[in-house]
């Protein structure tokens, strides 16, 4: 028995000692020098760095490019949240009796899986004020005072970079919402509607509450999103005009890769961290206790 | 009855928009592909040019630059190596820390959690340094370390499908004297296959289409990908849509086809994926 215990350790270290240097190198302690970078300043290459305490702090706080690229983020944020319903309603659709349900299935899906930059480059071609696809079909609608320059004008980019968003990520939602709808037990269903439920009933009474963990995980999916937008705007706007069509993550990158700014760079990196978490927890203590308050108690 | 049809005839009417909605982009950028600089201009985006004018002159450009090529050797290899090592990383971490008992295997699992959490793009930031530090910029090794080391979604399509093998399976083996590491290799192993077919079409899909680890890490020509390719290809062809239409096209292809095929395993991987708790 002694020789089998031994052999289980040799085993269970041999597995994991791979897989467990591989994660601390290159994911913990990142994680950890992000925060002490965060109180240096540092250019990232040359080999003088220097403490310069909460400064990167205060400074983060004061820069108002910054707070600009937060609030873009907040776009993609509510653009999504309002899609949401939409996503909802059409998995309701999909998994009701319809012709066709497996094929817009796929259809559904396909923006997700086609190459993120490539979407962008045809989203570019698709606003682009010359020859652009979509000023001509508002043409084709008679809607041609509604024409503007979708990439350049300041007010509504972070709406068109966002409506890309959505066509690319939507229908990952759909999918999630599905396959919960598909996991609530049939004869529920059936034993509902041989008491007389409606449609209606069904949705709000057994399909709602059975896929509330869904609801949930796509509720967090898409504030951890949104804060963390980078390619549609880094592609299709480079976040300009200006930092008009910013966001968080790209600001951050920026600082470090094109200002040099590896200190305030982690500091921002931190922020998006402690945002995360923060959220984190809200939703498990608040979210939870609203989503789930008319079960009584939640289901595992 | 008519109540029926009429429903179905709503439902067909908003998935067929929702299905115009998909396409519209793709279709549109393909329409440009086919058109000369002249016809982008003269024709409308909506719609071909007339049949005999519509041209493969762009996609010939987009096939012969040896860019291409190389982006796509570039993205196999890769892609090949990652999967090879997330698969045979991701099963082991997964099957010790579903059957074993051992001192530290919170602290394991924590780790693992964490690395969940932690965002992706802004890590970078450290992560730079240490790639640097171990002489991995610029060297195709810096992408699969990467993909190997960080996006541990493997873990939980492989726990998950573990805990649902017999533990008897395995006293069985090791009553018949079966070593721990045979027992995984010739008898664990086999069994996750479905999980593995799941974790590398998914793996797959992400890999091929990344963007940023490339382009932070391996700067060098010789060294794009199939989407590093795609975006120095945009800046060369500033104004000219009909050719960079060509170019968005074909590296649009390959997961496309990868979708075609294995969608069964993508559509139910990204749901089990999802729900974690």
């Amino acid at each position: 028995m002694q020789s089998l215990n031994k052999k289980k350790k040799i085993f269970i270290g041999t597995s994991l000692v791979i897989p467990m240097l591989l994660l601390i190198g290159f994911v913990v302690v990142p994680a950890i020098d992000l925060f002490r970078m965060s109180f240096i300043e540092w250019d990232g290459y040359s080999p003088d760095t220097r403490f310069v305490g909460v400064s990167n702090y205060i400074s983060m706080f004061k820069n108002k490019d910054l707070w600009l690229s937060l609030k873009n983020n907040s776009v993609y944020f509510f653009v999504h949240f309002f899609m949401i319903f939409f996503e909802l309603g059409f998995a309701v659709l999909l998994n009701s009796k319809i012709k066709g349900a497996k094929f817009y299935k796929t259809m559904v899906f396909l923006p997700y899986i086609i190459n993120g930059v490539a979407i962008a480059y045809a989203f570019s071609y698709f606003y682009s004020p010359i020859n652009g696809a979509f000023n001509s079909i508002l043409e084709l609608l008679q809607l041609e005072s509604w024409i503007r320059s979708w990439l350049s004008d300041p007010k509504i980019v972070n709406y068109v970079l966002a409506s890309v968003s959505v066509w690319r990520f939507s229908g990952y939602h759909v999918i999630l919402f599905l396959a919960a709808l598909q996991s609530i037990p049939k004869d529920i269903e059936e034993a509902a509607k041989v008491d007389g439920a409606n449609g209606w009933h069904l949705f709000r009474y057994i399909q709602i509450p059975g896929i509330m963990l869904m609801v949930d995980f796509v509720l967090f999916d898409n504030i951890r999103g949104a804060l963390q937008v980078f390619d549609i705007p880094f592609v299709m706007t480079a976040g300009g005009p200006g930092y008009a069509s910013s966001t968080f993550t790209l600001y951050t990158i920026k600082t470090a890769f094109s200002f040099s700014n590896f200190g305030l760079a982690s500091t921002m990196a931190i922020a998006i961290m402690f945002m995360i978490v923060i959220i984190y927890i809200i939703q498990n203590n608040i979210i939870h206790k609203v989503l789930f308050k008319d079960r009584g108690q939640k289901n595992d | 009855m008519i109540k029926r049809l009429l429903g179905q005839f709503v439902k067909q009417l908003i998935c067929i928009v929702m299905v115009m909605v998909v396409l519209a982009p793709i279709v549109l950028t393909l329409f440009a592909a086919l058109k000369t600089r002249g016809d982008m201009a003269s024709t409308s985006p909506l719609w071909l040019p007339e049949v005999q004018r519509i041209t493969l002159e762009n996609f010939r450009q987009v096939l012969n630059d040896k860019y291409l090529y190389i982006g796509f050797k570039n993205t196999g290899f890769i892609l090949v190596m990652s999967l090879i090592f997330n698969v045979l990383f991701g099963t082991i971490t997964a099957y010790v820390i579903e059957r074993f008992n051992f001192r530290g295997k919170k602290v394991v699992v924590g780790l693992f959690f964490l690395g969940m959490l932690i965002p992706t793009f802004v890590t970078e930031i450290a992560r730079f340094k240490i790639i640097q530090g171990l002489g991995l910029y610029n060297t195709i090794g810096a992408p699969i370390v990467i993909y190997v080391a960080s996006d541990l979604m493997q873990l939980y399509i492989y726990r998950q499908f573990i805990s649902r093998i017999p533990v008897a399976l395995d006293e069985a083996a090791l009553i018949d004297g079966c070593s721990y590491f045979k027992l995984f290799g010739q008898i664990i192993f086999p069994l996750l296959a479905p999980a593995t077919a799941t974790v590398c079409i998914i793996k797959s899909i992400i890999i091929i289409n990344d963007m940023y680890i490339p382009y932070l890490y391996m700067p060098k020509n010789s060294l794009r990908t199939l989407t590093t390719y795609l975006m120095n290809f945009a800046n060369a062809q500033q104004g000219s849509w009909q050719v960079l239409a060509a170019g968005i096209i074909v590296v649009m292809v390959p997961t496309i086809i990868l979708y075609i095929f294995f969608q069964k395993y993508i559509l139910s991987g990204v749901a089990a994926g999802a729900v974690k708790e």
